[in-house]
C-alpha cells in the first residue's frame, strides 16, 4: 500500500508549548510529512489558517487565549478538515464532548510517536481516500470500487453486505477482527444475534474469494473470536 | 419501619391482659367480701327459726329464752300473728309503740316486702301463724319490687358477655384514638431515625410532645451531613490532587518520550545507544500507565469516575480486549486461548463498557508483567443460572504462592490502607480490577489455575 501522497498534506500543529511543537514537528520530518507549520495561540493559528489552508489540524485543549474545542469550531467553520486532539486532559468527559463537537481522533499524553504517526495516517487515509487499489489475496483480487472479485480471470460480484464486511476486514488487514466489529459493519448500531448471519456470508466471501473454500488460506477464522484477512499474494 | 406495628402489637397485647386482669380481680374480690358478709346477714333464717321457737301454752305463746336473748342481743323486737285473726297474740318485751298489733292480708304482704315504721321487717311461719321480726332501722336494706322479667334473667348471661365485649371495645377504641396520635407523633421520629444512616439531611418538625427528640435528630443529622461535606471535601482534593500532578506530568513526558523514541529508531546512533534510548521509553511508558492508573484508582476509590452505564454485550467486550491483545502480540509470546462456550454469543450486563476493557486489559497486562519468558493465557465468559456472570482470566505462567494469593485476596491496597505501608508495594492493576468490579456490584477472586499459574475471576451480577 502506498500512502505517499498522504505525506503532502497540510498539517497545522496548536500547542501553547515551543519544546512539544518542536518534538512533534521533529516526528512528522521525520516520517517524511514536509508541509507542517505550527502555532502557539488561538490567535495566531486562525491567523495561519487563512494563509496555510491546513488539511489536519492538531490541537491541544488549554491554550492561552482560549480552548481548543472553540478553535475547531472556528477552524471548521472555514473549511472542513480532520481535526485531532492532543491533549494532557485525559478525562472522559473531555473525550466525549471532543467526539461530540466533531474531532475525528483524541490522543492522550504522553503518546509514542509511532502512535501519533499511525492515527494522523489513518485520518488522512479515511479523509482523503486516493483511490481504491485492487487488493491482492492469495487466489484472487479484489476491486472494492466496483465490488468485484477477480479469480482466475472471472469477475464476480459481491453483494452490499459482502463488501462491507470484506472492507472491515481490510481495514484491520492481517490483524483480527472480532465478530461483534463485523456484525456492526454489516449490520450497524445494534449488531446482536447476528453471527449465524455473520457465518453464512463468510462462507460466500470464501466461495468468491478463495481457491479452495474448504481449506482457506486469505481469510482465516479464528475460533470464536472473529476473522482475519491476510492480503498479498504468497 | 418494622418497629412500629411491632410496638402497637405490644401495646395492645398489654392494654387487654390488663383489662382482664382488673375484671379477674374485681370479681375476686367482690366474691370475698360477699362471703364475709353472709354470716352476720340471713335475717330470714333468724325468723324462720324464732318461728319454730313460739311454743303454744294454756296462758298463750311463749318464745324460747335462747331466742328471745339472741334477738335483743342485736335489739330485734318480734310480733307472732295468728293465722286466723290476723291478731297479734305475742310480742316482745322491746316492741315500739308505733307497730299495729293487728294485721290484714294486705299489711302482711307488705310488711312481707318492705317496712314497719322504717323498721326493716322479716317474716318466719309458725305452726299456726306468722311470726314478725322487726330490725334496728338502719341494719337492713330491702329491696322492695323483687321481681324481673323472665327473658332478661334469662339472657343474663349473654347479656353479661356481650356487656364486656363492649366494654373491651370501647377501651380499645379510647386507647387507639389515644395512641395514634402519640404514634403519629412517633412516626416521623423513627423515619428520621432511620434516614440517618443514609446521609440524607433530615429536618423534622419540632413540635409535639416529642419536639425535643426531633430537634436533636435535626442536630444530629446536621453534624452529619457537616462531617459528610468534611470528608467529601478532603477526597475530592486528593483525587484532584492526584488528577492535577498527573495532567501536569503528561507534557514533559510527552517530550521524554518522543525524543527518546526517536533516538531508539535514529540508524546513525550506535546500537548501544539506541538500546539506553529504547530503556527511557520502556520505562516513561511504565510511568504513562503509572500515571493513568494512579488517577483511575484513586477516581475510582473516591466515587469521582463518572459511569457511563449502559446495557452491553460482555461477551463482544472482552472478545474485543483479546482480539486487541492478540492483535499486538507480534512476537506470539503470549498466545491467548479464547475459552468461551461457542454458543455463548450474547451476555447482556449494565456496566461501563470501558471500564470492563480497561479491567479485562489490566488482567491480562499483569499475567503479561509477572511472566517474562512468556505463558499463554485462557480467557472465558461465562454465565452461571441467568444471574451472574463470569469473566476468568488465567494463565500457565509461574503463579503464586498460597501466602500471596491470600495477600492479594485479603490485604487492602496501599492507596486504600491507612496502616503502615512500607512493605505493600505491588501495582495498582488489580486494585483496579477490584475497584470497577465494585463499581459494578460485583467481586474478584484470585486463585491457582489450573494450568499452572495464576486465575482470576470477575464476578458480575446479570
Amino acid at each position: 500500500m502506498d500512502f505517499d501522497y498522504l505525506k503532502q498534506k497540510r498539517i497545522l500543529l496548536v500547542d501553547d508549548e515551543q519544546e512539544l511543537l518542536d518534538m512533534v514537528s521533529s516526528i512528522f520530518t521525520n516520517e517524511g510529512f514536509c508541509n507542517v507549520k505550527t502555532a502557539k495561540t488561538v490567535k495566531e493559528a486562525l491567523c495561519i489558517a487563512e494563509t496555510f489552508q491546513p488539511e489536519l489540524a492538531i490541537l491541544d485543549v488549554m491554550l492561552p487565549d482560549g480552548n481548543g474545542f472553540d478553535l475547531m469550531k472556528q477552524l471548521k467553520n472555514k473549511s472542513d478538515y480532520p481535526v485531532l486532539f492532543l491533549t494532557a486532559r485525559g478525562e472522559d468527559e473531555d473525550k466525549f464532548r471532543g467526539f461530540g463537537l466533531g474531532a475525528d481522533d483524541y490522543i492522550v499524553k504522553p503518546f509514542l510517536p509511532k502512535e501519533l504517526i499511525y492515527r494522523v495516517n489513518a485520518i488522512l487515509r479515511r479523509s482523503y481516500k486516493g483511490e481504491n487499489p485492487i487488493v491482492k489475496l492469495s487466489g484472487s483480487e479484489i476491486d472494492f470500487d466496483r465490488a468485484e472479485v477477480i479469480k482466475n480471470g472471472e469477475h464476480i460480484a459481491l453483494t452490499a453486505k459482502e463488501h462491507d464486511i470484506l472492507a472491515a476486514l481490510y481495514r484491520n488487514a492481517g490483524r483480527i477482527v472480532t465478530l461483534d466489529a463485523l456484525c456492526e459493519a454489516a449490520w450497524g448500531d445494534n449488531p446482536y444475534g447476528y453471527e449465524n448471519s455473520l457465518m453464512a456470508h463468510i462462507r460466500r466471501i470464501r466461495e468468491k474469494i478463495e481457491v479452495n473454500p474448504s481449506q482457506p488460506v486469505s481469510l482465516i477464522t479464528i475460533k470464536g473470536l472473529g476473522y482475519k484477512l491476510i492480503v498479498g499474494d504468497k | 419501619m418494622k418497629s412500629v406495628p411491632k410496638l402497637i402489637k405490644r401495646f395492645v397485647g398489654i392494654l387487654m391482659l390488663s383489662s382482664l386482669l382488673i375484671l379477674v380481680i374485681n370479681f375476686a374480690v367482690l366474691a370475698i367480701i360477699t362471703a364475709t358478709q353472709a354470716p352476720n346477714g340471713s335475717p330470714w333464717t333468724t325468723a324462720e327459726q324464732a318461728a319454730e321457737s313460739m311454743e303454744k301454752s294454756e296462758q298463750g305463746y311463749k318464745m324460747s329464752d335462747e331466742m328471745i336473748e339472741e334477738l335483743n342481743a342485736q335489739n330485734v323486737w318480734a310480733v307472732y300473728i295468728d293465722n286466723a285473726t290476723g291478731e297479734c297474740v305475742w310480742h316482745s318485751d322491746n316492741l315500739p309503740d308505733t307497730v299495729p298489733l293487728e294485721y290484714t292480708a294486705s299489711d302482711i304482704a307488705n310488711t312481707t316486702r318492705g317496712y314497719i315504721d322504717g323498721y326493716p321487717t322479716f317474716t318466719g311461719e309458725g305452726e299456726d301463724g306468722l311470726i314478725i321480726l322487726g330490725y334496728p332501722r338502719d341494719s337492713y336494706w330491702k329491696h322492695m319490687w323483687p321481681s324481673w322479667d323472665y327473658q332478661f334473667i334469662a339472657n343474663l348471661p349473654k347479656t353479661i358477655l356481650i356487656v364486656l365485649a363492649l366494654n373491651v371495645l370501647i377501651i380499645f377504641l379510647i386507647y387507639m384514638a389515644a395512641n395514634t396520635k402519640l404514634l403519629k407523633s412517633v412516626k416521623p421520629i423513627t423515619d428520621g431515625i432511620q434516614a440517618l444512616h443514609t446521609g440524607q439531611p433530615v429536618v423534622l418538625k419540632e413540635k409535639g410532645v416529642l419536639s425535643e427528640i426531633a430537634a436533636n435528630i435535626n442536630q444530629t443529622s446536621e453534624v452529619l451531613q457537616s462531617q459528610n461535606y468534611q470528608l467529601k471535601k478532603k477526597e475530592t482534593a486528593r483525587a484532584n490532587w492526584i488528577a492535577g500532578v498527573s495532567h501536569d506530568i503528561r507534557t514533559p513526558l510527552s517530550m521524554v518520550m518522543g525524543y527518546a523514541s526517536q533516538l531508539e529508531s535514529n540508524k546513525q546512533l550506535p546500537e548501544e545507544e539506541r538500546q539506553k534510548a529504547a530503556v527511557i521509553v520502556k520505562q516513561s511508558q511504565r510511568m504513562k500507565n503509572l500515571i493513568n492508573d494512579l488517577n483511575l484508582a484513586s477516581k475510582l476509590e473516591y466515587n469521582m469516575q463518572p459511569t457511563h452505564i449502559a446495557q452491553v454485550n460482555l461477551i463482544s467486550v472482552v472478545r474485543q480486549v483479546v482480539v486487541d491483545f492478540i492483535n499486538l502480540d507480534i512476537s506470539g509470546k503470549y498466545p491467548i486461548e479464547w475459552l468461551t462456550d461457542s454458543n455463548l454469543n450474547t451476555v447482556i450486563i449494565n456496566a461501563d463498557k470501558d471500564l470492563i476493557k480497561r479491567a479485562v486489559s489490566n488482567l491480562i497486562q499483569n499475567s503479561i508483567n509477572h511472566n517474562e519468558n512468556g505463558c499463554t493465557i485462557y480467557v472465558a465468559v461465562k454465565e452461571e443460572h441467568g444471574k451472574v456472570c463470569k469473566i476468568v482470566v488465567s494463565d500457565n505462567g509461574v503463579g503464586a504462592t498460597d501466602e500471596q494469593i491470600d495477600k492479594l485476596n485479603n490485604s487492602p491496597h496501599y492507596m486504600v490502607c491507612d496502616e503502615n505501608t512500607s512493605e505493600q508495594r505491588h501495582g495498582l492493576g488489580l486494585l483496579i480490577v477490584k475497584q470497577i468490579a465494585a463499581a459494578h456490584k460485583g467481586t474478584v477472586e484470585i486463585r491457582h489455575s489450573e494450568y499452572g499459574g495464576l486465575e482470576v475471576e470477575i464476578c458480575l451480577p446479570v
